[in-house]
Formats: C-alpha cells, structure tokens, sequence
C-alpha cells in the first residue's frame, strides 16, 4: 500500500564526526583490528561511540566490518576509532603480515658472513 | 317737446346701458386683474422656491462633490493601506448628513469593488509568484538529491582524508541548501518533495538538527520506551518543521548555549520539545507564530516580510497538510519551548529493530542504554540486533502492564485505521477514544497530562523529571494592555512620537544651556 520509498539516508555521515575526517593518527587502516579496551562504555560518550563500542564487545573486529555495521564510511569510522583508541576506550592492532617465503639471497649472505667469521 | 325726453330717455338708456357695459367691463377687468396679481404672486413664490430649491441643490451638489473629494483623497487610500496593513483604520464619511442616503450607499460600494479588486488582485499576482517559485524549487531539490547521492557514493568510495573531508564538508554544504530551498519551496505550497520509509523518530530529530550548522550544540535526550517511528508519509514534513524549530532555536541564542530537544512518549502519542536558552520571543510574536501554526489562512509571500521569514510558515503548511501539531511558548528558561506533538493514531508506528536498526547517531533510550551496558553472556551473538531483538518483546508487555495499563499504541491498530475500518472491535478503548474529535490535542491542556505522570514517575533515569508547562501568569495582564495600542492610527503614532521628540529635543536644548552655568556657579 506505501508507496515504493526510496532508502536516501535520513541521518548523514558528518553527523558522527561533527564533519571531521582527518582521524588523530594515521595508522589505521581498512584492516585494522579492534577490539574493546573496557566492560562498561562509560555513558556520556557520544551515540556513535557508544554504538561503536557495543558493537566491538562480543569481540574484535576490523575496521572495515566495523563501518559496514554502523552503515558509515570507513573514513569517517577511523575518525571515530582513531578518538576512541587516545581515550583509552578501544585497542587498535594493525593485521598480522602475511607468511612469506623466505628469501633465499639473504640466508645465503648470512652463511657467507658466518664462515668467513670462522675461517 | 316729447321729443326731448324722448332722447334724453334714449340718452338716459344708452347711458345706462353703457354703464352697465362699462361696470361689466370694469368688474371683470378687476377679476381679470386680480387673478392675473393672484397668478403673479403665485408665480414669484414658485421662482422663489425654485431658486431655494436650486441653491439647495446647489449646495448639496458641493457637498457631494466634496465627499467624492473626500472619496478620492482620504478614504481610498485609506482603504489602499488598510488592506495592507490591516491595524490602520478607514476614515468614514465627510458629512455626516449623508449616512445612509444613496450617496453613502454608492461610495461604500465602490469602496468595496475596489477593496475586492485589489484583494483579488493581490491573491493572484501572489499565486503567481508562488507558482514560479515551487517550480524553481522543485527542480532544484531534485538536483540537489542527486548531489547527495553522488557525493554519499563518493564517501564511502574514497578513503583518502583530505578527499573525505572536502566530501563530508560539501555534504553538509548540500544538505544546508537543501533545506533553504525545501523550506521555500513548502511555503509555496510545494509538497516536501520526498518519500522516505517509517522511520524511527530518533532518527528523524537527528536527520533534521543535520541540517542546520550549529548541529553540534543540539542534545538530543530519548525518552521513548519503545522504538516509536514515524509513517513514511510524514517523515519528511515533521523532519521539515523540526528543522525549521531547531534552526530557530539555533538562530536566537548564543552560539555557545546549547538547544535541548527531548523525545517523549504519551498516551496517545509522542512528543519532540526544542528548548533554547536563548533571547526568546515577545508576547505578539508568540501570538503571530501561533496565527501562523494554528489557523487554516493561507500565507501571501508579501506577508513574510525582506528578508522572508519562512520558518513559521513553512511549519503552519505541512501542520495543516499532514495533521501533526506544533506549539510554541516562551520556556522557563527564559528562551523559546517549541512542542511537536505527533498524535499516535494516523501517524505513529512501532519500529521493528532488526529490520530497521536505527542509526548510530541517534541516541537510544535509557532502558536500551542500561541494556546495552550490561554484558552479554554469549559472546558471537549478532553485534547489531541482539539487544534490541531479545529485549523488545519481553519488557515492553512488562511496561505496559506495570505502569500503563492502556496500550498508547498497537502494531496493527495504527497502520488499520485508514484502511480497515472494520477493525474498530479490536481497537482497545483509548484507541476508540482517540477517535472523538478530542484526540486532535487542543495545544497544552490536552498533552499535557499525557506526558506529565510518565515524566514524573520515570523508573529508568530513577530521578523525578519535573517541569514546568507554564511560563508564570506574568504575560496573561499584559495582553489586554496591548488592545489600545493597537487601534493607534499611524498618523496619531507619529504625532505622539514626534511630540516626545521635541520634548527631548527641548529638554536637551535647556539642559546644554543650563550645565556651563552650573559649572560657573560650582567654581565661583
């Protein structure tokens, strides 16, 4: 009976961060895992960070999945993450590197320098 | 010897007879001269008569020329102003002999020929104005909302920070424009040019305080005990006319005070109040605002004033369109109350958390909060919809049968009623209440009470909410002593200011003569 709606965002974007995208450090990015600091978000923290930080409490997540679930841009998720890390309430660990061969020309520089030390 | 008598017989005779010839002839010469004396006299009194009667036609002449003068030069602009400024008043008759007659028939109905002509007149090239721009605005919105969905694509496809930055700083921009040419557009008698689905009223105060700059000085509160949204018809026309509230609110008070905006849940409805601390409004403001939100007149443009002051207008639009009620009053505070009261019944629904999560910039209700703070035993349960999922059946039914015992709103009750009017049996008594013409909430005294013991008895804050409806009875004396200054012509003003004028005037002048002679005296 409604007719068909269009989705438009109702609440936009720069709301979360009073329009600031510039996170406090640059060390985030889409992969960084968070995971909550504290049990209880002390209450007068902001909405979205108070939402943010109900999200991480079942456990970590990424930054990437964090901004899907709050339906925000990543951009503006690191600012959030970025305010909540220098206070203390979020922990922010940057991915574990992938394994990777190991490079054949440096084990053998290091022999090298190993025998003419014994010789 | 005979024959003397003889002739002087004949003499005698013929003298007699022409005598009596001549007597004839005498009386009626007489009469003939009497009547015609008598016609005379007769004839100068009607001369006389006639000339009376001309200088008083004469007369009457000059005086009606001089009433049509008085016509022309008095009263038709009089009239002129009058119907643009309705507080001056038309001057009657010249004469007053004339009340009444033909005269005084036929100037009124000029009077009023012209008075319809320039109200017809004025109503048309005002329609017309409004037409041109509902066409303008209209055409623009719609290019602005494809602005916003581009640059909304663009947030979430760039990551980089000076390009986010620009992007969120333009999004605010458009969302800024937006608003500006909605706002004119719905005083032109647009519609508010957007469908949206229900949505969550916590939302819909957020999305509109987004809007406005200065959004960062709004503090939302959430009262609702339960996820209260609003039909998707009339989620663009309240989010409208809050903004237009909020950007008041905003506009008219310090730039560092804050503007709380409280969400509450009645009996039979919910209720957004903006309260600024600001400078506040004068009585004959509050009373224009309320003409403006209240009544079914419509709005010319050349009624708003250069700049136009369109908020209030816009508001009283889409409150007559869509059947939400707007109040306003001056606050405790000192500053401005502004209550939205949107009534449970056609426009209220119940939102389902899991299929419409409300946005993370909203704040969510107490209860929710203390939820949210406790921790949650299994540790993958679904981040987003687990709280609110698990808690909504159970502690609503508890609410409703501990502390209300009437259901304020059903699922099914408040989307039937347009459609199903057979569902009446299954409506709960204070639904079929609502339908009396009473539901429509006469301002205060209605939601007031709704409101008021759900306030003061709120368990979850666990602090007795107080507030004060009523500003003290201080405005109530100064209403009637408004009435006589109004009736002042405008002529009667400039001559009472024009007398303070030289008064002070005067008085300085003394003043400036009297201070060195004061001096003089101090030092001699």
């Amino acid at each position: 009976m409604t007719p068909r709606q269009s989705n438009r965002r109702l609440v936009p974007a720069y709301l979360a961060t009073g329009g600031r995208a510039r996170p406090s450090r640059n060390t985030l990015d889409r992969l960084t895992v968070l995971y909550g600091a504290t049990v209880t978000a002390p209450a007068e923290l902001r909405p979205e960070a108070l939402r943010l930080l109900e999200l991480l409490r079942p456990g970590a997540l990424t930054l990437a999945e964090t901004a899907s679930h709050l339906r925000l841009p990543v951009s503006v998720v690191k600012v959030l993450v970025a305010d909540l890390v220098d206070a203390g309430h979020l922990h922010a660990r940057s991915p574990i590197p992938e394994a990777e061969q190991i490079d054949r020309q440096i084990l053998e520089r290091v022999l090298d320098g190993l025998r003419t030390l014994k010789s | 010897m005979t024959s003397i008598p003889a002739t002087l017989l004949w003499c005698l005779a013929a003298g007699t007879a022409a005598a009596v010839v001549m007597i004839f002839f005498l009386v009626r010469g007489r009469q003939r001269s009497q009547a015609l004396r008598r016609h005379l006299a007769t004839a100068e009194a009607r001369a006389s008569a006639a000339e009376r009667g001309h200088t008083e036609i004469a007369a009457q002449l000059r005086s009606t020329e001089a009433e049509i003068r008085h016509l022309a030069e008095a009263r038709l602009p009089d009239l002129a102003t009058s119907l643009a400024h309705p507080h001056v008043s038309v001057r009657g008759l010249n004469d007053p002999r004339f009340t009444g007659t033909d005269v005084d028939q036929a100037l009124t109905a000029a009077m009023d020929q012209l008075s319809q002509a320039v109200i017809k007149e004025r109503t048309r090239v005002d329609e017309a104005a409004q037409a041109a721009m509902r066409g303008a605005t209209t055409t623009i919105q719609a290019l602005l909302y494809r602005l916003q969905t581009l640059l909304q694509e663009m947030q979430h496809r760039y990551d980089d920070q000076a390009v986010a930055q620009d992007l969120l700083q333009a999004d605010f921009l458009n969302e800024q424009a937006l608003r500006r040419v909605q706002t004119t557009g719905v005083v032109c008698g647009a519609w508010p040019g957007l469908t949206r689905d229900d949505s969550h009223l916590a939302d819909l105060v957020v999305g509109a305080m987004s809007r406005l700059r200065g959004y960062e000085r709004v503090q939302v509160s959430n009262l609702l005990r339960d996820p209260v949204g609003v039909v998707a018809r009339a989620v663009e026309p309240v989010a409208v006319a809050l903004t237009e509230l909020l950007a008041n609110a905003l506009h008219h008070s310090h730039h560092e005070l804050p503007v709380a905006v409280t969400l509450q849940q009645g009996n039979r409805g919910a209720s957004v109040i903006v309260d600024d601390y600001g400078i506040g409004m004068h009585a004959d403001e509050i009373e224009h605002a309320m003409r403006l939100l209240g009544s079914g007149e419509r709005v010319l443009l050349t009624e708003l004033g250069d700049p136009p002051r369109s908020g209030f207008a816009a508001v009283g639009q889409l409150v007559r369109q869509y059947g939400f009620t707007v109040h306003v009053e001056s606050s405790p505070y000192g500053g401005v109350r502004a209550v939205v009261y949107i009534p449970g019944d056609p426009l209220l629904t119940l939102m389902d958390e899991d299929t419409q999560p409300m946005s993370v910039m909203a704040p969510l209700p107490p209860q929710m909060m203390r939820a949210h703070s406790t921790p949650l035993a299994p540790p993958q349960a679904a981040p987003l919809t687990a709280p609110a999922a698990g808690a909504t059946p159970a502690p609503a039914a508890e609410h409703l049968s501990a502390r209300a015992p009437e259901v304020p709103m059903e699922r099914t009750p408040t989307r039937t009623p347009d459609r199903a009017p057979e569902a009446e049996p299954t409506r709960t008594p204070e639904l079929q209440a609502s339908r009396t013409p009473d539901s429509m909430p006469a301002r205060t005294p209605e939601h007031e009470p709704a409101s008021a013991p759900e306030s003061a008895t709120d368990p979850t804050t666990g602090l007795p909410r107080r507030r004060r409806r009523r500003p003290t009875a201080e405005p109530e004396p100064a209403l009637p002593r408004t009435e006589p200054v109004a009736e002042r012509s405008p002529e009667e003003s400039a001559n009472r200011w024009a007398a303070l004028q030289r008064g002070t005037l005067s008085g300085r002048a003394e003043a400036d003569h009297r201070i060195p002679r004061l001096e003089g005296n101090d030092r001699a």
